[in-house]
């Protein structure tokens, strides 16, 4: 035989040596001999060609061979899943729940958290936390060119009057956008979808209104009109130019408060109210919050260095106060596009608590996997012991398991992403709780899906992996006489098994413990007494400004207002407020600084934070609120004329405000100052719980809302406050009311305040449920887990209860055999995850308001620490149980007869 | 266990038809069926042994062919060969083809003819 035959005839053999171990013990042989007979054969007809021609074929053979016996593998495991429906739904839906859990707990921070979408490199945007400032600082801060790449001043949510025919008397429409300075886009990073953004060399003060409208608005109002670039829509009454269309799902920088106009900062007063009182050139409008972009290099400390001596040498320059400690006003910094005002501590507890959650939810999934898959295997050794002897390779019979156990995961993945989408779309639909346009857009975060199906796919494979290689290592004839029951080649008292056991309780009771513990956190939120009565309170919202209402007419307006409602048939008391209280889950914060003035006029206490409220006449008597000591406001107070600097107005204190003012002194006359502005207390009010998710009390001076307010604040709304006999009715009758005696003003956001707080609560309690259906969910694998052992525990006794019984063991005895194992492992599982959980939940609690306040209840509360852990002990007790009874069942005659 | 639709296998394919129609009346090994295959179509189609063993196997799978425990005699006979045989359903799968194939060769005939006026 020549070279080339020889070398054809040897890559021949060596191809058909790679075929399938089964296909080669059927056709090997033959294939072999088939080979050596048409070598030379062909060689002779075809030559070289002929001689390529054949190796082709063989070696395009082999993946067709290996995909062939791949589809066997996959119907066979079909049908053999399908045959356990059982242990199939409890993978899948295990798989499922957790990784649709996992995803939603990691998605559902992310519009929290941000970055919003469509924003270039967003982790380095910074903004200042908790603080706003005026247009010149920013001025100067974006001009640090060594520290700040670009920055951008952004005033808003601010609700404009839509209207889109240029007629006057077209019906104008609410919709939410933000004012903006020129370098906005820019400084994002964003890039127009059609038309222009805005940049310093066009948008000017006095330029004509120009707006660019998100890609939602173009789409939904604007019919995704491809010439809406250069139409015209009439903003507060004003025509305004569309001068270029924002990229898909871009909705501003805040992703809660999503924006759908876009005007420049530069534009006249009379399309945005806000812009009232030139704040471009006033230092003291601290109005704007600026989004600084940080230059290369530069680290949020040394900006937040860099910004402080700005700041300071700013404040000396304009004169501003520079505190009660002389050393200047110190700004933080924080990660910008953030939904919540959070610290970058903050930022960095909100992922990891979540990223811990995930770990815990995942790792449960993955060990429950790995026992049920475990058990499984364990159970099918017999099957595997019959399918070697009649020839299948190990490396087939392991390749059968990972197909089994490949298809259970990814079932589990298909079902987890379709119950993470599920969940996320419920939890985008929810109202969320806020006077501003918020909403929840809580979208499926790809990566993290991915991760967790490569997580929860690397462990259905790893652990169908476990199973298939012990079992492969089975000795045949043992195993084909004793069947299940005979023990694994190396199996030890206390297995792998078990030590997944004790993990999945251990992980299982953290979870339990921590989701519990911020459930019960959230629950009690709900039932927070909110201080007064709720029952019958009507409130109704106006924006004067935006209905093209003029400074005097908007005081005539208010002045009028009380009057004008109180004559309606059914109400009983009205009042009008600056803000509604439980407005949002954490609508109040400290917003002034106030101090209290002793006798000769010197400071006395300074009070740092407090709240500052403006409230109209009647507003305690409307909500119900008793005064503990003074007079609440009146027509007096409401409507004087804008008093001197040193003319006292008068104030209502809570009373936290009133003891960090006054000590234990009564307040009723004390005079306290705000900045320049000096004011009697005239009343003492007790402390109203100021928000949902707050925990302590904040001190709160209310303040009267005179006329003097309303001209200074155009673009404030207000709120009518009125308690009813009946709801329907008297709401009717206020509307006719205000729309025959003002036709031109919109009264919206008109619901009760039953409505508001079932809005919070519903809100709240949807939180608490998904905390609750983890921990839950956890219980249930915990449960699933050791009741799988027991089972497993009983059919591997089987022969040894069969002989116990047959020699006189009361099933009493033979139940107690069988739990006291369950029970061990129960109990070091009970033993691990509670300390975990303990130090997990502590370790939280001092970043976690909610967490925390369920944490300081735990003294007192024994229920709270030990009924999660009861619960779980007693449903995992119950599941040991079940199959202990069933194993006294057994008939020995019958399980010995088996052998 | 439901006995296979004949029919069901229609149109065969072309190694298919071939292998079939080389176990008629005899069974044969896979080079044996090679080699009937190659001069009954004059070289015209040759299957290469991959292709082959991986037909031979579909088939037995299928049931269309079996293997054969009757060997030739001893001085004829390979212990590493394996010989084929047709099974009844085989049988009926390729008279059926051949029934259609025969129609077909009719209806391209009928066509020539009106055609031909």
């Amino acid at each position: 035989m020549n070279r080339r035959l020889h070398f054809c005839l040897t890559l021949y053999r060596r191809l058909a040596s790679a075929y399938p171990h089964e296909f080669r013990m059927l056709y090997g042989e033959d294939l072999d001999r088939l080979g050596e007979d048409a070598v030379p054969e062909v060689w002779r007809r075809h030559g070289l060609r002929g001689l390529l021609r054949l190796l082709a074929d063989i070696a395009v053979q082999l993946p067709v061979m290996y995909l062939r016996e791949i589809r066997q593998d996959v119907t066979y495991a079909l049908r053999v899943l399908a045959k356990s429906p059982g242990f199939t739904s409890v993978a899948i839906l295990s798989l499922a729940v957790g990784i649709g859990m996992c995803c939603t707990v990691l998605s559902e921070i992310q519009p929290l958290v941000g970055p919003p979408p469509g924003v270039r490199d967003p982790a380095r945007l910074v903004t200042f936390w908790w603080s706003t400032a005026s247009y010149p600082y920013f001025e100067r801060y974006r001009d640090e060119h060594q520290v700040v790449a670009a920055a951008t001043a952004v005033l808003g949510p601010v609700p404009f009057a839509v209207a889109f025919a240029g007629d006057r008397s077209a019906r104008a429409e609410r919709f939410y956008g933000q004012l903006v300075s020129p370098e906005y886009f820019s400084t994002l990073g964003v890039t127009p979808a059609a038309g222009r953004f805005f940049s310093p060399e066009t948008e000017k003060p006095g330029m004509p209104p120009v707006v660019v409208v998100s890609d939602r608005f173009w789409r939904t109002r604007l019919a995704a009109d491809p010439y809406a670039v250069g139409r015209r829509l009439r903003l507060n009454g004003l025509m305004a130019t569309i001068v270029g269309i924002g990229p898909k799902g871009f909705q501003g920088i805040w992703p809660g408060y999503t924006a759908d106009l876009f005007v420049p900062a530069t534009c006249d007063a009379s399309v945005a109210p806000e812009l009232t009182g030139d704040p471009l050139n006033r230092y003291d409008r601290e109005i704007f919050r600026v989004v600084l972009r940080l230059a290369p290099g530069v680290t949020m400390p040394i900006a937040e260095a860099t910004i402080n001596t700005i700041t300071r040498n700013l404040d000396r320059e304009y004169g501003v106060p520079s505190g009660r400690d002389g050393k200047g006003r110190m700004l933080r910094l924080m990660p910008a596009g953030t939904f919540l005002y959070i610290t970058p501590e903050q930022h960095a507890f909100v992922n990891a608590f979540n990223v811990v959650l995930w770990a815990l939810v995942l790792s449960l999934v993955c060990v429950n996997l790995a026992n049920l898959l475990l058990a499984r295997g364990s159970q099918r050794r017999r099957e595997i012991a019959i399918r070697l002897s009649v020839g299948a390779s190990r490396p087939r019979l392991i390749r059968q398991f990972l197909t089994e156990s490949v298809l259970l995961s990814f079932a589990g993945g298909v079902a987890g992403i379709v119950l993470a989408y599920g969940i996320t779309r419920v939890m985008s639909s929810l109202p969320v709780p806020s006077p501003s346009p918020l909403e929840f857009n809580c979208q499926l975060d790809f990566r993290v899906l991915a991760l967790t199906l490569a997580i929860a796919l690397a462990a259905g494979v790893g652990f169908g992996l476990m199973p298939a290689l012990s079992s492969a290592r089975v000795d045949i004839g043992p195993t084909l006489k004793d069947g299940s029951q005979a023990p694994l080649r190396g199996y030890r008292r206390f297995g792998s098994r078990n030590l997944f056991v004790v993990c999945q309780m251990a992980v299982s009771l953290m979870l339990l413990v921590v989701t519990w513990f911020v459930a019960a956190g959230f629950l009690n939120t709900t039932r927070l007494d909110v201080g007064f009565e709720t029952g019958n309170l009507i409130l109704m919202s106006l924006d004067p400004a935006r209905d093209g209402y003029s400074a005097e007419r908007t005081s005539a307006l208010v002045a009028a207002l009380p009057d004008e409602v109180s004559r309606v048939d059914g109400v009983r008391s009205m009042t009008l407020a600056g803000s509604v209280p439980f407005a949002s889950l954490t609508s109040d914060r400290a917003n002034t600084r106030v101090a209290s003035q002793t006798g000769d006029g010197s400071g006395g206490q300074v009070l740092h934070s407090a709240f500052r409220d403006f409230i109209g006449a009647n507003y305690f008597a409307t909500l119900g609120i008793p005064l503990l000591a003074g007079r609440e406001f009146d027509g007096r107070d409401q409507w004087q004329d804008e008093p001197g600097p040193q003319a006292a107005v008068p104030a209502i204190l809570n009373q936290t405000a009133a003891r960090e003012l006054f000590g234990g002194e009564n307040p009723i006359g004390g005079r306290i100052r705000e900045d320049e502005r000096a004011y009697t207390v005239v009343g003492l009010t007790r402390d109203v719980p100021s928000g949902f998710l707050v925990t302590r009390p904040i001190a709160t001076v209310f303040l009267p809302l005179t006329t003097e307010w309303f001209r200074k604040n155009p673009a404030a709304r207000a709120t009518i406050l009125l308690r009813a006999t009946t709801t329907r009715s008297t709401l009717a009758s206020v509307r006719n009311r205000l729309a025959s005696l003002h036709p031109d003003l919109t009264v919206f956001d008109v619901r009760t305040m039953r409505e508001d707080l079932d809005r919070l609560n519903s809100f709240v309690e949807w939180q608490a449920a998904i905390y609750i259906t983890l921990g839950m969910f956890a219980l249930l694998l915990a449960c699933l887990g050791l009741g799988g052992v027991t089972v497993y525990a009983v059919a591997r006794r089987r022969k040894e209860i069969g002989i116990r019984m047959a020699l006189g063991a009361r099933s009493r005895q033979v139940q107690a055999l069988v739990l006291k194992e369950g029970t061990a492992l129960l109990m070091a599982g009970s033993v691990l995850g509670l300390g975990g959980a303990f130090a997990i939940a502590h370790a939280f609690a001092a970043f976690s308001d909610t967490l925390a306040r369920t944490f300081a209840m735990r003294p007192n509360n024994p229920a709270l620490v030990f009924s999660a852990p009861l619960v779980l002990a007693g449903l995992a007790t119950l599941a040991c149980y079940l199959p202990a009874r069933r194993a006294t069942e057994i008939d020995p005659m019958a399980a010995l007869r088996e052998e | 266990m439901t006995q296979k639709d004949p029919g069901g296998f229609l149109p065969l394919h072309n190694n298919w038809f071939h292998i079939l129609l080389s176990l008629v009346g005899t069974e044969q090994h896979g080079y044996g069926i090679m080699q009937e295959v190659l001069e009954r179509t004059s070289g015209a189609v040759r299957i290469w042994p991959a292709t082959l063993y991986g037909t031979l196997q579909r088939l037995i799978t299928d049931g269309l062919i079996e293997e054969s425990d009757e060997r030739p005699v001893a001085e004829l006979d390979d212990a590493r060969r394996r010989y084929y045989r047709l099974t009844r359903l085989g049988r009926k799968v390729l008279d059926l083809e051949c029934r259609r194939l025969q129609e077909m060769i009719r209806m391209v005939q009928r066509k020539r003819r009106q055609e031909a006026y």
